[in-house]
């Protein structure tokens, strides 16, 4: 079938699906798409520009920021939020423009690269997350390196404080390193280049193979992931030859603002170990709510809840609820922290006084439930 | 007041599937018996303890589990495990800590021989076993849950004996049988962590490592978060 045609009819579906079912129209057409053209990503990514956006946490906020800048340079066109399967990318790519900048699942990416040719790829980390999907942190990096290895015009630009991500640079022919001056990694006792016992020295590592942190092209101060993931929008920005934009850290986290009759909520996703790390130092007050769930994109194990310490809400009001809440509230218990549940959030809002301001750190689909509402 | 000491093996190389857990959850339920406990966490170039009670080992990917093997091969390592074994001590080894311990396994393509605890032998499957798992305990009588994800086939040898009879999921690879025990050693493809999900397993656990009998703790809980699991699971 021609590619004109199959656009219509994918276009079509979307809006039968918006208008019908109620979906978001995001994945549809690209699905619809893909069956009926599946070189469709291939032949819509020739003669613009693509910029893909990769990695465990942070590819969302990223790639709203790397829009921001792209846009002073011309049309752009993005993926909607969250949607970074290939069906995805090929929905976003229907829309004609100059530039596309797409976010892409990690195991999706290698296929995106070798079809869609982008002229640079953000790598910004590989953590443990959706192991029953993702298998093993180091069959994604694998995957990567060999896509990288692939695409011998593609600027791959990444945080080699993070192993995994400077493996995948190592095999590119044009890689852009970039260090915030090292950090710990939950997943980097074993060095992912040469299986040895990774050599760490404070926050650095040295592997006698030669994978390393240090000498990066780029060096910047360490700071929280939302600065991070702010400075590789400038540096992927500064690739393309787009200007800077000043670091709103608080922009490029996963967080949203809300009020429920006078209770006001900030809401956080927190998906894996590394993101719950993260989300925990920014909790400041005294209110919480967790909601936990293990649908297809949260997980569907949760095993992980005991790799992250919860210290930090000793002694707080903690609300929790979610199709999972047993299990979180089991993994409080054992380390000394009880909690009320509830059977759902809206339940839970009403244990909070007129007022108050709650932390809620959400599963991805609670999150993307309670923003989309 | 009896101790039990909790020794958690190379858990930056075995910690990669959230087994860790288990050493917390014997920590909790010990003190609910009386027992004092001290949890220590052995790196890849420590030496194990040699008086510890309880042995842990958890899931890994490939290269981390060799490295686990390699140092468990190294110095007196092999030695105080046996020892510990014959003194009665137990060890609790998961999915990847489970193919360490028992005589062979494959990892990154090629057999190794383990360390010959436990009585099996591990291939790789041609496809990944994911999901929940639900088993009758062999030696509890009743019903655990985890969640499996590996690659594992595991035979076991006439000296070892299945750990639980798979009622959900996968367990050694055949749907058959997950697992397999002999004396105090205890090994499962059963993340979760198991002892999480299965608190009475971590009771039995602190039973046989202390030689002493406990009453029945009550934990609701514990107990409405495994009675829970148990109905989900089908």
């Amino acid at each position: 079938m021609r590619l004109k045609l199959s656009i219509l009819i994918a276009k079509l579906a979307g809006t039968l699906s918006k208008r019908f079912l109620r979906k978001s129209g995001e994945t549809i057409p690209g699905r619809v798409l893909l069956a009926l053209y599946p070189r469709a990503i291939s032949i819509l990514s020739q003669n613009r520009k693509i910029i893909c956006i990769s990695g465990t946490n942070g590819k969302t906020s990223t790639t709203k920021a790397i829009v921001e800048i792209i846009s002073k340079l011309g049309s752009v066109t993005t993926s909607a939020s969250g949607s970074n399967l290939d069906r995805g990318v090929a929905t976003a790519l229907m829309t004609k423009s100059e530039y596309a900048v797409l976010e892409v699942d990690e195991l999706h990416l290698p296929r995106v690269i070798s079809e869609a040719k982008p002229v640079a790829v953000l790598l910004l980390n590989l953590t443990r997350d959706q192991l029953h999907r993702m298998h093993e942190v180091k069959r994604v990096a694998d995957k990567w390196a060999t896509a990288a290895k692939s695409a011998p015009d593609t600027i791959f630009i990444g945080d080699v404080d993070d192993p995994f991500v400077a493996l995948a640079l190592n095999s590119a022919v044009k890689p852009l390193r970039v260090s915030f001056g090292g950090r710990k990694h939950l997943d980097g006792a074993v060095c992912p280049s040469c299986g040895v016992y990774l050599n760490w020295s404070g926050n650095n590592y040295k592997c006698s193979c030669g994978l390393t942190n240090s000498n990066p092209d780029e060096l910047f101060e360490a700071g929280t992931a939302a600065y991070r993931n702010a400075t590789f929008a400038n540096v992927t920005g500064k690739v393309l030859g787009g200007g800077a934009i000043a670091i709103n850290e608080q922009a490029l986290e996963r967080s949203v603002d809300r009020d429920y009759n006078g209770v006001t909520a900030n809401l956080r996703l927190t998906k894996n170990p590394a993101s719950w790390t993260e989300a925990l130092n920014s909790v400041s007050g005294n209110d919480v709510v967790l909601i936990v769930n293990s649908r297809e994109v949260d997980g569907i194990d949760t095993s992980w809840l005991w790799d992250i310490s919860f210290m930090q809400l000793s002694g707080k009001h903690i609300i929790v609820c979610g199709e999972r809440a047993l299990d979180m509230a089991y993994r409080l218990h054992v380390e000394g922290i009880e909690v009320e549940l509830t059977s759902n959030f809206d339940e839970a809002i009403l244990k909070f006084a007129k007022g108050s301001h709650l932390h809620v750190l959400a599963a991805y689909t609670a999150f993307h439930e309670l923003v989309t509402a | 007041m009896s101790q039990a000491r909790i020794v958690r093996i190379h858990n930056e190389l075995l910690g990669t599937y959230g087994d860790q857990g288990n050493a917390e959850v014997l920590a909790f339920r010990a003190k609910f018996h009386g027992i004092t406990t001290t949890i220590t966490d052995v790196r890849y170039n420590d030496p194990l303890p040699t008086n510890g009670d309880i042995y842990l080992l958890g899931g890994a990917e490939d290269a981390a589990q060799l490295l686990s093997l390699e140092a468990l091969q190294r110095g007196d390592n092999l030695d105080i495990l046996h020892f510990a074994i014959e003194r009665g001590a137990v060890i609790l080894a998961v999915c990847a800590g489970f193919q360490i311990i028992g005589n062979k396994f494959w990892a990154n393509g090629k057999e190794v021989d383990g360390l010959g605890l436990l009585d099996v032998v591990s291939v790789p499957g041609e496809k990944r076993l994911v999901g929940d798992i639900k088993t009758i305990s062999t030696v509890l009588g009743f019903e655990l849950t985890g969640f499996e994800n590996h690659m594992g086939r595991t035979i076991l040898g006439p000296t070892a004996q299945a750990f639980g009879k798979v009622v959900t999921g996968n367990g050694n690879g055949d749907g058959k049988f997950d697992g397999a025990i002999s004396g105090n050693i205890f090994g499962t493809y059963m993340h979760g962590p198991i002892l999480a999900r299965n608190p009475e397993l971590a009771d039995l656990l602190l039973t046989r490592a202390t030689g002493r009998k406990y009453a029945q703790i009550t934990d609701p809980l514990a107990l409405k978060y495994a009675t829970w699991r148990r109905k989900v699971i089908k």
